[in-house]
């Protein structure tokens, strides 16, 4: 669906980007993880055409790259800042949206009656965005992205400040539309959401992919071994171990085992031992 | 062409929505021509009156009366033009007084006849632009006479003898007219017991195209190189300072949706970066143009200012507002944020329009000003404004102006967009 291949883009002395390469599967979520900085923004930009690589090649679907106006019909982006005429209504902001990329008499009521119900916004539909919550404000933004009916959207951090029930209604929706046939570009800080609904993630750092995988295949392959924690009269006793129920019989043969927990690998222990630093910095 | 409509259309909705952009756009220049209209003169005359100049050629009973009938007019502030004809002539040609009423020789002597031969003529010179007070002038001038006639009926002497020779004038006519007669012997009778006469002079009316004077119109051609009032100037002005703060608010406009991010938004979409800026150019030239109208409009009905040519006026104010689209659109590439946006504006538009009229009157300035103000386009805009108002332009004349105006708008709107697509 969509191709880097070694692209580059520099903000003067700065590398955002650095030979990047990766290819995003028709049909599926793809998550861009990365702390501050990683270059995510700048790979979504380079991604729908905003910027230009300075090296390398962006291609969507065999059709060229996103900076043609006819390939970008097929695009949606909602910019991590919140991308809205303040001073129109929700409706007001789809509508608009929604005619710059083509939509016209029914077609358009209908999307954007969609659009305001992907929101959580019918109600108050007729409100100027300024009025909105910064949760509300969200919603809409990534709203705005869909109500074309893209065949690749590319979603930056599109949950941050967002309140969890609709959080939970915007990931269902994803996941929905993505088992409707949409492709899906998702960055995000939150582990927790890339693992609930990403086919697969990069994790990216200083602009480079560090790694691509599944999440399964990526903990299985970075997480390390899973912890064994056990409180025993002795203290607690931590240990790292592909096996960890051979381990407690072996601590249970030597000391009274109090209490004790398995902890597993998960997407952040991946992150943190590729990038070596924490996301929620 | 549809999505530059969209786009206009949306920000059009965005202007009708901001407060400020609407005061800054509306009624800050209506302030401004108020205010330096009345710095500057305001009507040339305090009272409101209409200036007009009285000749009596006749010197009879009968035009003293009348001209002194026209003194008492409210509405008009008469002078007795005591050097003549040419002279009243001259003073409203170079627009000194409105109109000049004029009772030519023979004037006593016809209105003594009343009914019978051609009513007494009173000459009315007038400035042809000026229907709505020539008009005016007209009706109350037939008022008038009218009041003049009523004296007739009032009785004494001249009464007696006016209405005898009028009856013999009527019984000798080819064709004797039995109700003329007999009404002009009821008058003579009427008149003769002095009895406090009617001012009504609805009876001999019913002859049917009598009048009892014929006012003649006579338009005076306005050779005036100068403007007619203080508003006149200042309403130029004011539109230049409607066209900034219109032009300023859409450059602002546009800054606003770099720095929010629905700029990147629509330079993903299908729509190419042109179709962008071209949209807001269509709205910011909508807006100027409602500006325009507005305070011409305004500007004919509350301060008088008449324009000496509409489709002039016309070419001129689309020109100015062509050139501010391309300034705001300079202005709007050129600034990364709203404060460099408002700080570039503020420093292009204050020295152009010092320079250029815009503030003080281009003849008020010194002569170096005034050669430097070649160099603004607010100097052109100004002067296809006024060229169209009161300088009497031609289309020649307008060419230059307008010309300078539309070239100002299309560079503006090419290095525009130039930066733009490399920018947005
Ligand atoms: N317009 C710009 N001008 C100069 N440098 C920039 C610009 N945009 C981004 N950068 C730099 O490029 C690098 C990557 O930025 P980018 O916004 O892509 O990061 P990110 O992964 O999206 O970060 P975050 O998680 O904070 O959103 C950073 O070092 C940033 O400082
Ligand atoms: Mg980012």
């Amino acid at each position: 669906m969509l191709t880097l291949e070694n692209v580059r883009k520099a903000y003067g002395a700065r590398v955002a980007v650095d030979d990047l390469s990766f290819e995003v599967r028709a049909g599926e979520v793809f998550g861009l993880l990365g702390p501050n900085g990683a270059g995510k923004s700048t790979t979504v930009s380079l991604g729908v055409g905003l910027l230009e690589p300075d090296a390398g090649r962006v291609d969507l679907g065999g059709l060229g790259a996103p900076t043609r106006p006819e390939v970008r019909a097929r695009l949606g982006v909602a910019p991590q800042a919140l991308a809205l005429y303040e001073d129109l209504t929700a409706e007001e902001n789809l509508r608009f949206f929604a005619r710059i990329f083509g939509l016209r008499g029914t077609a358009l009521a209908g999307r954007v009656e969609a659009a305001l119900a992907l929101a959580g916004l019918t109600d108050r539909r007729a409100e100027r965005a300024v009025t909105f919550s910064g949760g509300m404000k969200r919603r809409l933004n990534i709203a705005a992205a869909l109500v074309h009916e893209p065949s690749l959207v590319l979603l930056d951090e599109p949950t941050v400040g967002v309140d969890p029930q609709s959080r939970n209604a915007i990931l269902d929706r994803i996941v929905a539309l993505r088992d409707a046939g949409l492709t899906v570009i998702y960055t995000t800080h939150y582990m927790e959401e890339a693992a609930r609904i990403c086919d697969r993630v990069a994790i990216i750092d200083h602009g480079r992919l560090l790694a691509l995988d599944t999440v399964d295949a990526l903990i299985a392959r970075h997480g390390g071994d899973p912890v064994l924690v056990a409180t025993t009269s002795g203290g607690t006793h931590r240990e790292s171990t592909p096996d960890p129920v051979a381990a407690l019989a072996r601590l249970a043969a030597t000391a009274t085992v109090l209490d004790f927990h398995v902890e597993r690998a998960d997407l952040e222990h991946v992150f943190l031992r590729l990038t070596g630093r924490s996301l929620r910095d | 062409m549809h999505a530059i409509l969209t786009i206009a259309a949306k920000d059009l909705r965005l202007l009708a929505r901001n407060r400020g952009h609407l005061v800054f756009t509306f009624v800050w220049p209506l302030v401004t021509a108020l205010f330096f209209g009345t710095i500057f003169g305001g009507n040339g005359d305090d009272s409101g009156k209409i200036p007009v100049l009285l000749v009596d050629e006749d010197a009879s009973e009968g035009s003293a009366a009348l001209l002194a009938a026209v003194g008492r007019l409210s509405g008009v502030d008469a002078k007795a033009n005591v050097e003549g004809r040419a002279a009243a002539l001259g003073a409203v040609r170079r627009g000194d007084a409105t109109a000049a009423v004029i009772a030519p020789k023979g004037y006593g002597a016809a209105g003594d006849r009343l009914f019978a031969g051609d009513p007494p003529v009173i000459e009315l010179h007038v400035d042809p632009s000026r229907t709505a007070e020539a008009a005016m002038l007209e009706g109350q001038l037939m008022g008038a006479a009218m009041e003049r006639l009523s004296d007739v009926f009032a009785g004494g002497e001249r009464s007696v003898r006016v209405v005898d020779r009028a009856l013999v004038e009527a019984n000798t006519a080819a064709r004797p007219d039995p109700v003329l007669t007999g009404f002009l012997g009821e008058v003579k009778r009427f008149v003769g017991t002095r009895t406090q006469a009617s001012a009504d002079a609805a009876g001999p009316a019913e002859g049917g195209a009598w009048r009892p004077v014929a006012i003649t119109r006579h338009d005076v051609k306005d050779e005036r190189d100068g403007p007619r009032s203080g508003y006149e100037v200042s309403l130029p002005q004011g539109v230049i300072w409607g066209m900034i703060g219109c032009a300023l608010g859409f450059a602002m406009g546009l800054v606003n949706e770099r720095t929010r991010g629905t700029l990147s938004r629509l330079c993903t979409s299908p729509i190419g970066r042109a179709h962008v800026l071209a949209g807001k150019g269509v709205a910011c030239f909508i807006a100027l143009v409602a500006v325009q109208v507005m305070l011409f409009v305004l500007g004919a009905v509350a301060l008088g200012v008449v324009p000496g040519s509409l489709p002039r006026l016309i070419v001129a104010g689309l020109s100015l507002a062509i050139a501010f689209v391309g300034l705001m659109m300079v202005v709007a590439t050129f600034a990364r944020s709203e404060q460099s946006a408002s700080g570039l504006a503020w420093a292009l538009f204050l020295p152009l329009s010092m320079l250029g009229g815009g503030m003080v009157p281009l003849f008020a300035l010194p002569g170096w000003m005034q050669t430097a103000g070649t160099f603004s386009p607010i100097k052109w805009g100004i002067l296809a404004l006024e060229g169209a108002l009161w300088r009497g332009f031609g289309w020649a004349e307008l060419a230059l102006p307008c010309g300078v105006l539309l070239a100002v708008g299309l560079v503006g709107f090419g290095v525009a967009a130039r930066r733009f697509d490399r920018t947005a």
